[in-house]
Formats: C-alpha cells, structure tokens, sequence
C-alpha cells in the first residue's frame, strides 16, 4: 500500500525498555487498555517513538485534546446516521455475554479511534513543520484529564493478526484487501472473537464502503481531525530534523504517519456503524467515556516540558 | 456440547466494576457449580443438562476466568472470588444454593461454605485445593511474572494442554481441552491466567482449618483417587474435619473426574443433591 512495506510491529508482549514504557504511558494517559496498530508500527522505529510520544504526551493529556477527539466522534457518529444502520446485530444469534461483551469492545474502540485520528493528525503535522501552537486557548482547554483505564472498559483482547481459523483468516483477507490495509486493525481483530458477528457486521458493511457518500464522509472527518490537531494549544516539539537526527528515515516514517491519517477516518467511522446497531444516535455521538478533571484542576503551561 | 454453543449460553451480570458470565439452566432449587484452573464453566458442559433436569443450574465464570470480566489489575484471589459470588447470587436473587465445586473452585467453596454459611445448603467438593494442597507446580509456573514475557499466549496454551492431560485417566478428545483453553488463547486471556495463577495462595486454605469442624451443610467429597495434582490424602483429611462429610473415591479417575468419570459423577452428585 503506498509503495510501502509492511513495517516491523512490536506487540505489547515483546516490547521493553523504552518501548514498554512508552506503552505503559500511552495506556494511562490515553485512558485505554492496550495499544492499537499506529502505535505497534510507530514502536518498530525505535528511536522516533519515545521521541514522538514526549513530544505528544503533554497535549493528549488536556481537555483540548480530549475535546478534539469528542468532535471527531460526534461527527464521526452523525455521518454514520447518514450512511444508514447496518442493522447486523439482529441477524446474528448471540448469548446474552457475547452481546455484553461486543457492545463493550465497541465502546472501547469508539472512545480510542477518534483519539488516535487526532493523534496521527497532529504527528503528521508537527512532521512536516505545520503545527504552530496557537499559545492562546479557551478557558478549560489547558486543564488536564484524569490519567487511567477507565474501570469498565473492556480489555484490548485480540485475535491473532494471522489466525489459525480458517474463516476468520479469509474474512481477515477481504477486509485487508478491500479496505486497502497491509495489517488487520486490532479493531477487527477484536470483533473476530466473535466469528459470526464479524461476519455479518463485515458482509453488511463492505457494500457501504464502496459509496461515494462513505468516501466523502471519511474525507471530511481527515479534514475537520486536522483542523483540530491544527489547533490544539500546546507547541509539540517534533521535527524532521530531529528524527534525521535521530538516524531514523523520515521518509518512512512521514509516509507511514501519512498512511494512517490516510486510514483512520473510515475506521472511525466504521466503528460508528456498528454502534448505531446497539446505541442510539444520540448515545453515540456523546464519549463512552468522558474524562473527568485531574484533582485540582491542574493545567498543562505551555512551559511545561 | 461444544465451547461455543456453551459460551452463547451464558449470561452477565455486572458486579460492581466487573461483569460475570454464567450459565442458567433448569429450575427448581438452584445449584451453583464452580470450576477451578485452568478451566471455566466449560468444564460443566456435561454436568449442566444432567443437573439441570431438577435443578436450576448456575455455572458462572470466576472473574478474570473463561469469559468473565478479563480486565487487568483486580483481585483474584480465593478470598474475592468468594466475595464475588456472595455480590453475584444477592444480584440473581439466590439466597441458598447448593455448591459444587473442583480445583481452586473448591476452595472458594469451602470459604464460602465457612464465612457466609447461609449461602450453602449442600456442599460438594471435587478434587478441591484445601490445607497447603496448593499451588501445585505447574501454576507456580504460570503465575511467574517471566512467564507473560517469555511465552506467547499460543504457546502457554500448547504447554497447558499438554500439561493437563496429566490431569486424565482416559484420553481426553483434543475438542474438550480445545474448549477449556480456549478463552486463553489471546494475549489478554493469557495475561488474565498468568494474574490469576499469581493470586493462588495457599494461606487462604490453611486459614480457614480451624473454621472447618464448624462447617454445618452436608458434604459430598468426591475424589478421582489416581489424581497427580491433588492427592486423595486431603480428601482423607476433610472427611475427618468437616463433621457432616463423607468421602467418595471414583477408581480410574484424575483430577477432571466429572470428565474422566461423567455419569458416575453425575449419578453421585444427582443423589446428594436429591430432586425437589
């Protein structure tokens, strides 16, 4: 894809050092329970990750980026009203737990994608020296968010990206293939704990990813994610100098930033589709997990390094 | 029965910030069967529609077990899961069951049975972790903090099948240890048995010694008497603490004697708990 390899992933398991401690950071301070794919690929460049996430790690704790994130799923959630209920969900025999439990992984990748989108965004930006702070804020938006996994959120538990079922091998394929991805998301990974429902969910969706509406919505939503990446508050000290310096391949790692911001929207908003099989639109425009004000009501200066 | 078609059986009920999946089969008195590790309700498939023919039958999954709540950093420890189970029958509205129990289920039975005496109103131990029984050297193992790093959740789950077979008279079909690994086979359900391998704790047996000559419900010890994990000789040792007891030794049969054995078991435990 892109005229790009395939790049190294580092799971959560093989990861140490820096790694584990980057992923230990991003879990706490991204309020979520493991690590999605941006993050495994980033990690395969070893020196640019804990480098990208310092960098990163003092706006993702803010209420602006928290905020930001929250505009991307609300509009994420309208478009998928638009494009239609997939209505999957009712075709699909399921255990009254199985059905707990996908409604759970859904919120979880509801809450994430849109932070992730924002994420990408703004790495991607910062890369290519547009990133300017706008060293002004509305009042709240510099106030920090509780760090932690929320106490309900459902596990990041996944399928093997490269599963010995045969069925969910071949699923894995055509969604790789029509969605144009080199590695499944762990989204779908997720959703293949439960074969059937992937299944269904993936056959009802997979005709509306061929519309133009689908292609103009996720188009809009990279757009409205940059403008708000463009303006999150706080400076964000990432430089392609500095990852040349590094001895990493800027090259690389800009078109592998760029490959994800690439991707996401329509991942946002195919996580929104499936929600409106369990939520109503109202419930899913809102965050599944609103953050809270860290104790005090800190707030992140535009010193604070 | 297959994994499958018994997972899409279960049910949830949230319990403070964890969820717990269960089975809920039958009506009439209700039964509460709890599994041990490395297994979960899965471990029942045979028992539950036997049981389930007079009884109402609950197979819950213990949290951080099976399809239960998988989330990391809880307790889950004997101690809690019998907290859980207290919170998760007042949730079902179940004020008495009788229990029946195998592995460290059995242990969480017997503390139970000892510090909410009111839930148990006959207890059936199999096979049960008691006294200093416990961990065996295989969770010891598991539950090694290297073990998340060194071992991919693929090959933990090889070496457990393996290993478990240990725990068999006959020759278990690859289909039923298939179906008790299989909420392991991820990485998170990896990480959740290695936590809960690392909660076993041999002190919340020992404690509750002295607490067993009081125990008043009727109990039913049955024991695969060939098994290599929990040896016969404790079974021998409860039978002479708990006052109401009796020990029955299942010949030809290991640790997972509801599968080594699956109509005997049932035709003993259908008896002890008698019909309506």
């Amino acid at each position: 894809m892109f005229g790009l390899g395939k790049p190294k992933q580092v799971t959560e398991t093989e990861a140490d050092g820096e790694i584990e401690r980057v992923y230990h950071e991003i879990k706490q301070s991204l309020r979520v329970t493991g690590v999605n794919l941006n993050f495994r690929t980033w990690a395969g460049y070893e020196k640019f990750f804990p480098v990208m996430w310092d960098a990163m790690r003092p706006t993702v704790e803010t209420r602006a980026f928290e905020e930001a994130a929250d505009q991307v799923r609300a509009e994420a959630a309208r478009a998928a009203e638009t494009l239609g209920r997939l209505d999957a969900a009712s075709q699909v025999q399921l255990g009254e737990s199985q059905a707990y439990q996908i409604k759970a992984a859904l919120d979880l990748y509801h809450y994430i994608n849109p932070k992730l989108l924002v994420f990408t965004s703004a790495v991607k930006l910062a890369l290519n020296g547009e990133h300017q702070a706008r060293g002004e804020s509305r009042a709240g938006t510099l106030e920090l968010i509780e760090r932690g996994v929320p106490a309900r959120m459902y596990p990041m538990e996944m399928v093997s990206a490269d599963p010995d079922d045969e069925r969910i091998s071949r699923l894995f394929d055509d969604i790789k293939e029509t969605l144009s991805l080199s590695s499944i998301n762990s989204d779908y990974r997720t959703l293949a704990l439960w074969p059937d429902y992937l299944e269904t969910v993936w056959g009802k969706l997979k005709p509306v990813t061929k519309r133009e509406e689908y292609k103009h919505s996720s188009d809009r939503l990279r757009e409205a994610a940059r403008d708000l990446a463009r303006a999150l508050p706080l400076p964000i000290s990432l430089t392609r100098r500095q990852v040349e310096e590094l001895g990493e391949d800027a090259d690389e790692i800009i078109k592998t930033t760029e490959k994800f911001e690439q991707l996401l929207p329509s991942l946002v908003i195919n996580v929104a589709l499936f929600e409106l099989d369990w939520r109503t639109p109202d419930e899913a425009v809102k965050s599944p997990f609103p953050a809270a004000t860290r104790g005090g009501g800190e707030t992140r200066q535009g010193g604070d390094r | 029965m297959n994994w499958r078609e018994f997972q899409s059986m279960q049910r949830v009920a949230e319990i403070g910030d964890r969820f717990v999946s269960y089975v809920d089969e039958g009506a009439g008195e209700p039964v509460v069967l709890i599994h041990g590790i490395p297994t979960w309700g899965y471990l029942w498939h045979g028992l539950v529609p036997v049981l389930a023919k007079q009884h109402r039958v609950l197979a819950p999954d213990l949290p951080g077990f099976g399809y239960s709540d998988k989330s990391d950093r809880f307790d889950r420890s004997i101690a809690r899961q019998v907290e859980m189970i207290d919170a998760w029958m007042e949730r079902l509205q179940v004020e008495r069951a009788h229990v029946v129990a195998h592995d460290i289920g059995g242990g969480v039975a017997l503390r139970l049975a000892t510090g909410f005496p009111q839930r148990v109103k006959k207890l059936c131990v199999m096979n049960t972790v008691a006294y200093d029984s416990w961990p065996i050297e295989m969770m010891l193992q598991l539950g090694h903090p290297e073990t998340r790093r060194k071992l991919s959740a693929s090959t933990a789950v090889t070496m457990l099948k393996q290993a478990l077979k240990q725990g068999f008279s006959t020759s278990p079909e690859d289909e039923v240890l298939d179906g008790i690994l299989a909420p392991y086979t991820t990485e998170v359900g990896k990480l959740s048995l290695v936590r809960d391998a690392a909660a076993l704790n041999t002190n919340l047996t020992t404690e509750i010694t002295q607490l067993l000559p009081q125990l008043n419900a009727p109990t039913l010890i049955l024991w695969g008497e060939d098994d290599v994990f929990q040896l016969v000789k404790y079974g021998e040792r409860l039978v002479r603490d708990i006052p109401d007891a009796r020990l029955m030794r299942i010949k030809d049969a290991r640790h997972f004697v509801m599968l080594d054995r699956p109509e005997e078991v049932a035709g003993h435990i259908s008896a002890f708990l008698g019909g309506q």
